[in-house]
């Protein structure tokens, strides 16, 4: 807000360094790129369109909590993302600008992800996208089943994400909505052994005093354990092993693909938003978690035969965080500012028929996700308003 | 309402500092678009606990406002105009709730994709005041000394290495009376440069005995606003039990009435003469994120807010180390002084809290002759910053801190 800035003067040198750090962002990601396959010696890995399977599946993870270059892929990041920088990096297509000009908060900025159109609605509200979400273009043109598309949500306030409003495509053609914190909460109802296990079911961080709205999840919890095969207490007991939301995520996600092997499957993690408690080293510990189940996730992938050779992964966060020079922001903690840097963040894709060590320097949009897929998976997106990206396609 | 309506009797409820401020000016805020105006009435409805460096700000603001001539005003205030209003925020009453106003202008520029056109603006009316104000320095360069990792331990993660480059690196100072050192400098300063709200202390933990001798020196630490806190989300939860029995509780709804706290509401006492500092130290409790849970994020933000507002000559700011994490309701309710410290992560916290608090001196006029200090508290490593000093240098012969703060005088 503009009285934050009543009072100060921005000194040339301040405003220099804030500049360089816009200027030089190409180029210390594409060096990111390139150093993570630095062993090549040669340029890009054949492209292997030619032997893409018929049937191909995509995985979208997407942070919800924001990450800005300086934690990530700029050179004072890079130790904090050791597993993309080491092991997926090398094998991916890499963007890196792709700006999110909508409102940047983390439901509605990841409802605009999903639609391919800038959604206006109250961050907070209990409402779906108006506009059609790609699941459900995907689910009508592919004539595919409820289960061959799935969202696993990292908080309550995304439980509408699965399918737009109605007004567009008829009701029951989206995606599966799993939050796994409220089935874990419902779970530990069940049992009553909540004990212990308070800190998986943190429903957000940018406002914990609000309530968020009640949930009419999808996919309730006796139907979920029954289709997934797995028990209530297998459920609440493998939870206890686990250190963080984000792992619970992941978890239920490796469920799904074990027992439904989903063509489209949508994960939002959302363990760094903790930032918005202002604790930078909670806010490293997110991003190094996160890091190590993007690697996770790409392994699970490889070693499942369903998904082996013929997945594609998109990996992206919903947008940045505040630049440490915005006078009006505070730096890492939020993205309120609405500057570059909170809206500019980066997109890597992986998988059979996408180049590996290739960096796209151009300026992409948020909204382009969706055509993308559709691009991808052969469904169009006749709402979304991006345009596909040619270079991992 | 429209602002050409506004009269005397409208701002009857404004406390009476306030309210003759806005009487005096009341021609300026009429032609003031909406947007702009909101701003004005959440500074005038605080002035009279504002500190002198806001007041004299505002008061700036007005005399150059005042001066221009019809085409130049309305030229200036064109942008703000610009942008459209809903009849909804229209209707809300912008006079006694600028807060409120605010809070729901914010939601509707972000809907209506018009958040950058108003940064825009803003800047840009920004940029105006500084030309015509032209700033001038501190009457002494300013001093910001940073002490961090109180109860922590070296860790392998390299300290101070944002600020490194802007200032001399020092590995080999005398750790023994070195914090005395430091409060001896503070002490020095306030009392041959007095100045209301010039000097501040702000301690994460528990402020070292000698800081409360030292006169004119401002102090506000974590351990006494603890309970502030507490008693804070005490009122919230109320408020929330109430509101929800007729609905959900939106946001907006949280905020206003967190924004409505006073000090007597938090049970924060005192006497007239300092009523600026509790009503800062509501703020920065009912304003900041984060900082009611977590010492570290409260010295940070206390201190980027004290920078930002009161402007002060001198600032010491003291990390300490904080509370582990945990669940956020457990945060919410537990006594964040009895439980377990995270000792890394508050180093980690705090190193990054300094270099925010050196960003925020520097927004500040003089600040090519600020002098800005980072020490890791009982340890050997600082980093220092200032015009005599080399920048990007290390230096690793033996000294004290005494030397260190005379080379950088």
């Amino acid at each position: 807000m503009m009285n934050s800035n009543s009072g100060y003067t921005r000194t040339g040198y301040l405003h220099q360094i804030a500049q360089q750090r816009a200027m030089t962002r190409r180029s210390f990601l594409s060096s990111a790129a390139v150093a993570g396959a630095a062993s090549r010696l040669f340029g890009f890995a054949p492209l292997k369109a030619a032997t893409l399977p018929r049937e191909q599946k995509t995985v979208v993870v997407t942070f919800g909590g924001g990450a800005r270059d300086e934690e990530t892929f700029a050179p004072e990041g890079q130790e904090n993302i050791p597993r993309m920088m080491n092991e997926l990096i090398p094998q991916a297509t890499f963007c890196t600008q792709l700006v999110n000009r909508g409102i940047l908060g983390h439901y509605v900025a990841t409802a605009s992800l999903a639609t391919g159109v800038y959604e206006r609605f109250d961050n907070f509200a209990d409402v779906a996208p108006k506009n059609p979400t790609v699941f459900e273009y995907f689910r009508k043109e592919l004539d595919r089943p409820a289960n061959d598309t799935w969202v696993i949500a990292p908080s309550n306030g995304f439980n509408r994400i699965g399918q737009s409003d109605g007004t567009q495509f008829a009701p029951g053609l989206g995606a599966q909505v799993i939050l796994p914190k409220h089935l874990l909460a419902s779970a530990l109802g069940k049992t009553s052994s909540s004990a212990g296990l308070d800190f998986l079911l943190q429903d957000n961080y940018e406002d914990p005093l609000y309530t968020p709205p009640a949930v009419q999840s999808n996919v309730q919890l006796s139907r979920l354990t029954e289709m997934l095969h797995l028990s209530v207490d297998d459920f609440t007991h493998h939870a206890k092993t686990l250190s963080s939301a984000d792992e619970l995520s992941v978890y239920v996600m490796r469920q799904l693909m074990r027992q439904f092997a989903p063509s489209l499957l949508w994960i939002t993690l959302h363990d760094m938003d903790i930032a918005h408690s202002g604790a930078y080293s909670l806010y490293l510990e997110g991003i190094q978690r996160t890091d190590r189940l993007c690697a996770e996730i790409w392994q699970m992938i490889e070693n499942d035969p369903e998904y082996k050779g013929r997945t594609t992964m998109l990996i992206l966060p919903d947008f940045g965080r505040d630049s440490d020079f915005s006078a009006s922001g505070n730096g890492f903690q939020h993205h309120r500012t609405g500057d570059p840097l909170s809206r500019t963040t980066w997109m890597m894709a992986l998988g059979p028929h996408i180049r590996q060590n290739r960096t796209v320097d151009r300026p992409l949009d948020s909204l382009d996700l969706v055509p993308t897929l559709g691009a991808m998976m052969n469904f169009a997106t006749p709402s979304a308003k991006g345009k596909p990206i040619l270079e991992v396609l | 309402m429209h602002p050409r309506d506004l009269r005397v009797e409208s701002f009857a409820k404004y406390p009476p500092q306030g309210r003759s401020l806005a009487i005096a000016n009341l021609n300026v805020l009429k032609r003031m678009p909406l947007i702009l105006l909101s701003l004005m009435l959440r500074q005038i409805i605080q002035y009279d606990w504002s500190f002198p460096a806001e007041r004299e700000q505002l008061l700036l603001q007005f005399k150059f406002l005042n001066h221009l001539d019809a085409a130049s005003f309305d030229g200036l205030m064109s942008s703000f105009s610009a942008i459209p209003l809903s009849n909804e925020l229209i209707e809300i009453d912008w006079i006694d709730n600028p807060q409120r106003f605010s809070e729901q202008l914010t939601a509707y520029l972000w809907s209506q994709h018009q958040i950058d056109n108003y940064h825009k603006t803003a800047q840009e009316y920004q940029q105006r005041l500084q030309a015509a104000f032209n700033p001038m320095p501190p009457a002494v360069p300013r001093w910001t000394i940073v002490v961090v990792g109180q109860g922590s331990q070296q860790t392998e993660r390299p300290l101070f290495r944002r600020l490194r480059p802007r200032g001399t690196l020092f590995t080999e100072i005398d750790p023994a009376g070195a914090l005395d050192i430091l409060l001896d400098a503070v002490s020095s300063r306030a009392q041959q440069h007095p100045l209301e709200y010039g000097h501040w202390y702000i301690d994460g933990g528990e402020p070292h005995p000698a800081a409360a001798g030292i006169p004119g020196l401002t102090i506000m630490s974590y351990n006494k606003l603890a309970s502030v806190a507490k008693q804070e989300f005490a009122l919230l939860n109320q408020f929330t039990n109430r509101a929800s029995k007729n609905g959900a509780v939106g946001v907006e709804a949280v905020s206003s009435y967190i924004a409505g706290l006073s000090p007597e509401d938090l049970n924060l006492k005192g006497t007239p003469v300092d009523a600026p500092l509790r009503h800062f130290e509501v703020n920065i409790l009912t304003q900041g994120a984060g900082c009611q849970i977590y010492s570290t994020t409260f010295v940070q933000w206390a201190s980027r807010e004290c920078l930002h507002r009161a402007q002060p000559l001198t600032l010491f700011a003291r990390f300490a180390t904080r509370q582990s994490n945990a669940p956020m309701e457990q945060l919410l309710a537990r006594d964040p002084l009895t439980q377990p410290q995270d000792q890394a992560g508050s180093l980690i916290d705090a190193d990054m809290g300094a270099y925010y608090t050196w960003i925020n001196q520097s927004r500040l006029a003089g600040a090519e002759q600020s002098r800005f200090l980072v020490w890791f508290e009982d340890h050997r490593l600082a980093c220092a910053i200032a015009p005599s000093l080399p920048p990007g240098k290390i230096s690793t012969a033996p000294t004290t801190m005494r030397r260190v703060l005379d080379w950088m005088a």
